[in-house]
């Protein structure tokens, strides 16, 4: 603090009227600490997604059915201090509902109409699923999806169906299972499709030139986060004194599938397909591709992935804003 | 030190900018599937103009296939540099091919318009698929939990299989729906029951810990000056919700839980996640 502040009767002026002043460049430095500043900058940080997160759809993914019937799987963050949470439902033609706290407890629900209340308390996210039949209507050979979404969804429509109108802008398409799956944004969305038997593959045609604008200022951010890390990891280096190594032993093993069994014998059997898959495949597969290869929604399999990852068996990688993920080569045993 | 808290600041500013410009980013890495949807559509509109009318579309279908057609060529041109334009060509090519196929389905056939939410024109094969992914999550959460419902499950698939069989007969077909879920209720009680432990146990440590941290606000909202007789009462509250918890009253509990969340929030210590 006193190396910021000069001794005022080395700088100190009187003005005209006799009030004194005292020059002090530094008094930002003085009256704001950089360290405080930092704390303060973390907590906002720290707060915006809490904030925001409640009760919002964290993933939103609906599969039309040939006849029209849509399943709809969300999950949603929650305040764990709520007894109870009112989910508001696309409609009041509801089936098969299923929801699921933390721990995958099966919580309980009471239908009103068009909305559910679930018993939370304690549960911090909530996952559901049910079918609904409210969303699509049919005239003549014409299907009509309608939808006012409080968030980014998915949305798979079924085999052999075209898009023959549509009055909002996608925000991505892939082809899943020869279905096409749209991305589409949150508020009201109203999709015509049709079937039929000549649908071209004219999606495959179309040439695919790729705006890499974005991914340079991701890759621009990556960067900076990068190089910061460096710096810090040589400084902490330098303080750094020899950690004893005996308290834990660390086995390093070349990975086959037998091995990953063995050392995780607690794995889920839909799990093991997951890692027999990626092991097949070369040790690595997009999210979206075990998504397209086990049909799941893209909540369960994120769950999975997540599972493996926590189990140390794959670790995950970001490519091109997608999920890879990578069987680890080594395996880390605490003994 | 200075330089790496200056380097901190410049993360997290970037941190928090940076979830934004990856969403507008997102939104915009594939313009061309602006192009595929179009170029698909357009083809599906010339067919079933083709199969509807033949040489002799009406005059105003025609145009508006006309504006349709004349969008996706202006999109192909748009794209790649003219998104902002790519954009617009995309909703008036998808709008006009909108306005032509409703028209086309309400002229064309002795049109009944039909919501899903009829039972009867729902197709029985895809509710026995919609079942099985239902009959599933419910499997598995039942693993989870080791209830002994295996037996209960072969009966359901073997049901299913069944009704796959017998998919014409649609009377049927609903009767073994019901019976499946009748035998799907009683296994979700079952869980309920097995999993209402280890459910409980969870609750109770949830109420533990947050009533600790509830205790600890009341003694700083003491310190603070705030209304000695609202303390009390909170305090009250937080003996009466631990009394209900060795009762094993958890309902109860909760009904005290929200007059407590309630009080916290009136004295201005509102019960936040730590």
């Amino acid at each position: 603090m006193a190396s910021f502040i000069e001794p005022i009767q080395l700088k100190q002026s009187l003005g005209d009227d006799g009030i004194l002043f005292v020059r002090n460049e530094t008094i930002l430095d003085t009256m704001v600490k950089t360290s405080l500043l930092v704390a303060s900058m973390i907590i906002v940080a720290a707060l915006l997604p809490i904030q925001s997160s409640f009760s919002s759809p964290r993933d939103l993914d609906l599969i039309i059915y040939p006849d029209g019937s849509t399943h709809i799987s969300t999950e949603i963050d929650i305040d764990p201090f709520l007894t109870d949470y009112e989910l508001n439902l696309f409609g009041s033609t509801i089936d098969n509902l299923v929801v699921v706290g933390d721990n995958e407890f099966l919580l309980d629900t009471s239908i009103m109409d068009n909305s559910v209340l679930i018993q939370t308390f304690g549960s911090s996210v909530i996952t559901i699923d049910y079918d609904i039949h409210d969303l699509v209507s049919k005239q003549g050979r014409l299907w009509t999806f309608s939808l006012d979404s409080p968030s980014t969804f998915t949305l798979l429509l079924p085999k052999n169906s075209a898009i023959v109108g549509m009055i909002n802008l996608p925000i991505n398409m892939e082809i899943i299972n020869d279905q096409n799956q749209l991305t589409l944004s949150p508020g009201k969305t109203e999709i015509d499709y049709l079937f039929s038997n000549t649908i071209s593959n004219s999606l495959s045609d179309t040439k695919i030139e790729t705006n890499y604008f974005p991914y340079a200022i991701i890759s621009g951010v990556l960067l900076i986060i990068l190089i910061g890390t460096v710096i810090i990891i040589r400084i902490k280096q330098k303080n750094h004194k020899p950690v004893e190594h005996n308290q834990i032993t660390k086995k390093s093993i070349t990975l086959d599938l037998e091995t990953i069994f063995k050392l995780k014998s607690d794995l889920r059997e839909d799990d093991k397909e997951l890692v027999k898959f990626i092991f097949n495949n070369g040790g690595e597969a997009l999210e979206s591709e075990l998504r397209k290869k086990f049909l799941q929604p893209r909540t369960t399999m994120w769950r999975a992935v997540k599972r493996l990852e926590r189990e140390g068996v794959i670790e995950i990688e970001k490519k091109d804003l997608q999920n890879l993920v990578k069987l680890r080569k080594s395996m880390e045993s605490e003994e | 030190m200075k330089k790496l808290a200056v380097f901190a600041i410049i993360v997290l500013i970037f941190g928090t900018v940076s979830p934004s410009l990856v969403d507008s980013a997102y939104a915009q890495n594939d313009p061309s599937i602006l192009l595929r949807i179009a170029v698909q559509a357009d083809k599906q509109i010339v067919n079933q103009l083709d199969g509807v009318y033949g040489d002799q579309i009406p005059n105003n279908l025609q145009i508006l296939y006309d504006k349709g057609h004349g969008a996706v060529y202006s999109l192909d041109e748009s794209l790649p540099n003219d998104i902002e334009k790519a954009k617009q060509d995309f909703l008036l090519a998808m709008n006009s091919f909108m306005q032509i196929s409703r028209t086309i389905s309400q002229s064309s056939e002795k049109v009944v318009a039909v919501t899903v939410s009829d039972k009867d024109s729902r197709t029985l094969s895809n509710e026995l698929d919609r079942l099985v992914k239902y009959v599933k999550s419910l499997e598995t959460i039942s693993k989870k939990y080791n209830v002994d419902t295996e037996s209960d499950f072969i009966k359901i698939y073997d049901l299913i299989q069944e009704l796959r069989k017998q998919a014409n007969d649609v009377n049927k077909v609903n009767v073994g729906i019901k019976k499946i879920k009748i035998i799907l209720d009683s296994i979700k009680n079952d869980i309920r029951e097995s999993a209402l432990e280890q459910r409980s146990d969870f609750i109770k440590r949830f109420f533990d810990r947050s009533l600790n941290q509830i205790d600890e606000q009341l003694a700083k909202a003491q310190d603070n000056g705030v209304d000695q007789s609202q303390i009390d009462t909170g305090h009250e509250l937080i003996l009466e919700i631990r009394e209900l918890l060795t009762k094993n009253q958890i309902n109860d509990a909760k009904v005290i839980f929200v007059e407590l969340k309630g009080l916290m929030e009136n004295i201005g210590y509102p019960i936040r996640i730590t």
